[in-house]
């Protein structure tokens, strides 16, 4: 019978928290089924090595990807099995797609699993209320949570709905987890994301090319690539963690993982110089930050060989299509 | 121990093997009426086109990722579908196995059949939990075939797929027309659904792979004489379409014309199949004059494509101008 209301304690995204992998980890950890960091989920579930941008470095950048596809692997390559679906908000069906989705976050709020929506960001439900009709969403903006009605439940800004609800857990082999991550890093290096259009979208070693192709134009946008670089500034400082912390069971990724320590502190170097200019016309270090991408797209490349070397056998097997499993 | 069986469900194979599934399915269930051309014309997937560069058997099946080829077909029904897919190997099958044969069971309860990768697709029109199973209509048995709980999704190819439909809005036909025409140039204009594959061509470059398999003579002769049936099928189904709902847009009857063209061609390219000992083969000497003519049907429908275009553009098209977040690929 399903409840009128629940609100999961505990269960809230922390503050400046704004990609998936943030709400999948605050889901996961309030659920018991993981204790690990969020760097080295987000480096288990690949995530973290996702590296695209739109040619003018906008805000968008950052959540331009299939989510059905790769959100749905970032759970299966942990052994999360999940379902979600998603659309665009004007589409003749989505009232029917609206109930569906109310029913099934409620079904999972009812096991205690928070789910994972897409509000013009990727935010937590971790609660709802049959009485007022409303979801209770925690953000990583706002403290506590905040009321969402269900009629606006995928009617942001943006045109679309997604919501993703986690059902079971299966223990996988750890060292085939952390192997299988290490060449879908490389898949995702060279890799364009096929959903995009190439000549908009860059991704991995391209996405650096278009970054300082960008800068070297001036053709970006100035408050875009404010929300663009920290958010990679974070993903590749996640990267430099989770590879020194997999030394442990390959030392000979020694070499990788000093290679991303520096990448991510090229790219954190940039967060900084970004976060402290004032103005937009107050671009003077534009040379320096290009340096810095050239450095660390070098630098990027050298680790990547690194894992290359180290995943040969895997890739070999799988021929012209690495990331296929 | 509960158990159902859809009766009513009767599957016959005449188009694609999804559209036989489907239109048994949502007849049976109230939730379709006409006839299976307008079905499959109506979901767009009259006009999908595949060819293996050897003219394999798969490609008739192999049009792009099922559930992103699916999923706006469906759509555009105006119906709510539930879908689960993927490939046996992957160690998470074995949980999401369970979880289908629950959601296939609750279809059945509510009175509506669910679509199963066999291959190729059919219905799954009835279960038994007191022998664990699922009965499974093929199209090429009388009797549906038993499948064990145990084995749902396990088959010879690397693939797994059930879908299940929910409630239906109503679309009006125009509209449904509209995007159905939108499908068609889209998938026209697609060279390759399954990269990073591009070994299965899609649309017009279908033709060319399927007059090169041809020409260069080493193709497999079962895939050829299967993808010439199933062109002529669904090119008979887009004529008779068309011929519903020509009036719509003056330049329906120009696009209709181009068809009738095609479906005129028909009778002389399935001439040059033959069949000896039993088996329908290409007859070898005939392979030049099926080229040609398969490059005449070419130019007819680019032309027919085009006048669709011509429709299209007197429309905002909201879903194709903005970029989605799903789509294009499956996972790995």
């Amino acid at each position: 019978m399903a409840l009128q209301k629940v609100l999961l304690e505990n269960l809230t995204l922390p503050q400046h928290a704004n990609s998936y992998i943030d709400a999948l980890h605050a889901i996961l950890t309030h659920q018991g089924w993981i204790t690990c960091s969020k760097s080295m989920l987000a480096g288990m579930t690949a995530t973290a090595f996702r590296f695209t941008v739109d040619c003018r470095l906008t805000a968008e950048s950052t959540s331009a990807y299939n989510w059905i596809a790769e959100n749905f692997l970032a759970a299966d390559f942990i052994g999360v099995t999940a379902s979600s679906a998603a659309g665009f908000h004007f589409e003749p069906t989505f009232p029917l797609y609206l109930k569906q989705a109310l029913s099934d976050i409620r079904k999972s709020l009812d096991r205690g699993i928070g789910c994972a929506i897409w509000q013009d960001r990727f935010v937590v439900v971790a609660g709802y209320d049959e009485d007022q009709q409303v979801l209770y969403i925690s953000d990583g903006q706002a403290e506590g949570y905040r009321t969402l009605p269900y009629a606006q439940f995928g009617k942001g800004d943006s045109p679309y709905w997604y919501y993703q609800f986690l059902e079971g857990h299966i223990v996988l082999d750890e060292i085939a987890v952390y192997q299988e991550s290490l060449v879908q890093a490389i898949f995702k290096w060279e890799t364009h994301e096929l959903m995009l259009p190439e000549a908009e979208y860059a991704c991995g070693e391209a996405a650096y090319d278009a970054m300082i192709e960008a800068f070297r134009t001036g053709n970006y946008d100035p408050l875009g690539v404010r929300e663009v670089i920290p958010y990679y500034a974070t993903a590749k400082k996640d990267i430099a963690t989770y590879v020194a912390a997999l030394e442990r069971y390959w030392p000979e990724l020694r070499d990788a993982s000093e290679k991303y320590r520096d990448v991510a502190q090229q790219w954190e170097k940039a967060a900084r110089l970004f976060t402290t200019i004032e103005t937009v016309d107050n671009l003077a270090p534009i040379n320096t930050i290009i340096d810095l991408f050239e450095a660390a797209k070098v630098l990027e490349e050298e680790a990547v060989l690194s894992l290359k070397r180290l995943m040969r056998e895997t890739i070999n097997n799988r021929f012209h299509d690495i990331g296929l499993r | 121990m509960s158990n159902a069986f859809l009766h009513n469900i009767c599957l016959q194979r005449e188009s694609k093997s999804y559209i036989d599934s489907l239109y048994a399915i949502l007849t049976a269930a109230g939730l379709f009426q006409g006839p299976k051309y307008m079905l499959s014309g109506l979901t767009g997937m009259a006009f999908k086109m595949s060819v293996h560069e050897h003219l394999l058997p798969l490609s008739v099946s192999a049009y792009g990722q099922w559930g992103n080829e699916h999923e706006p077909a469906i759509t555009n029904l105006g119906l709510l579908s539930e879908t689960d897919a993927g490939r046996t190997r992957h160690p998470t099958f074995r949980w999401y196995q369970e979880q289908a044969v629950i959601a296939v069971k609750q279809s059945l309860d509510r009175g509506v059949g669910a679509i199963y990768w066999i291959p190729e697709f059919g219905v799954i029109q009835g279960y038994d939990d007191a022998d664990q199973v699922f009965f499974v209509q093929d199209g090429w048995n009388a009797e549906s075939q038993v499948v064990l709980y145990d084995n749902f999704g396990l088959n010879f190819t690397p693939f797994w797929y059930y879908e299940t439909f929910g409630d239906r809005v109503a679309i009006a036909l125009q509209d449904m027309v509209l995007e159905s025409l939108r499908l068609a140039i889209q998938d026209w204009h697609t060279p390759y659904k399954t990269l990073p594959n591009t070994d299965i061509a899609s649309g017009k470059l279908a033709y060319t792979f399927l007059r090169e398999g041809l020409h260069g003579g080493a193709y497999d002769a079962g895939g050829a004489v299967y993808i010439l049936d199933a062109y002529a099928v669904s090119r008979t189904e887009i004529r008779d379409y068309l011929r519903d709902v020509q009036g719509m847009w003056p330049e329906l009857l120009g696009a209709l014309n181009c068809y009738e063209e095609i479906v005129k061609m028909l009778p002389n390219m399935m001439c040059c199949m033959q069949e000896n000992q039993g088996v329908r083969q290409i007859d070898s000497d005939r392979i030049a004059e099926l080229v040609t003519e398969l490059g005449v049907a070419e130019v007819l429908e680019d032309q027919a494509i085009r006048l669709f275009q011509v429709i299209s553009e007197q429309y905002p098209d909201r879903k194709r101008t903005t970029l989605p977040r799903w789509g294009a690929h499956s996972p790995r």
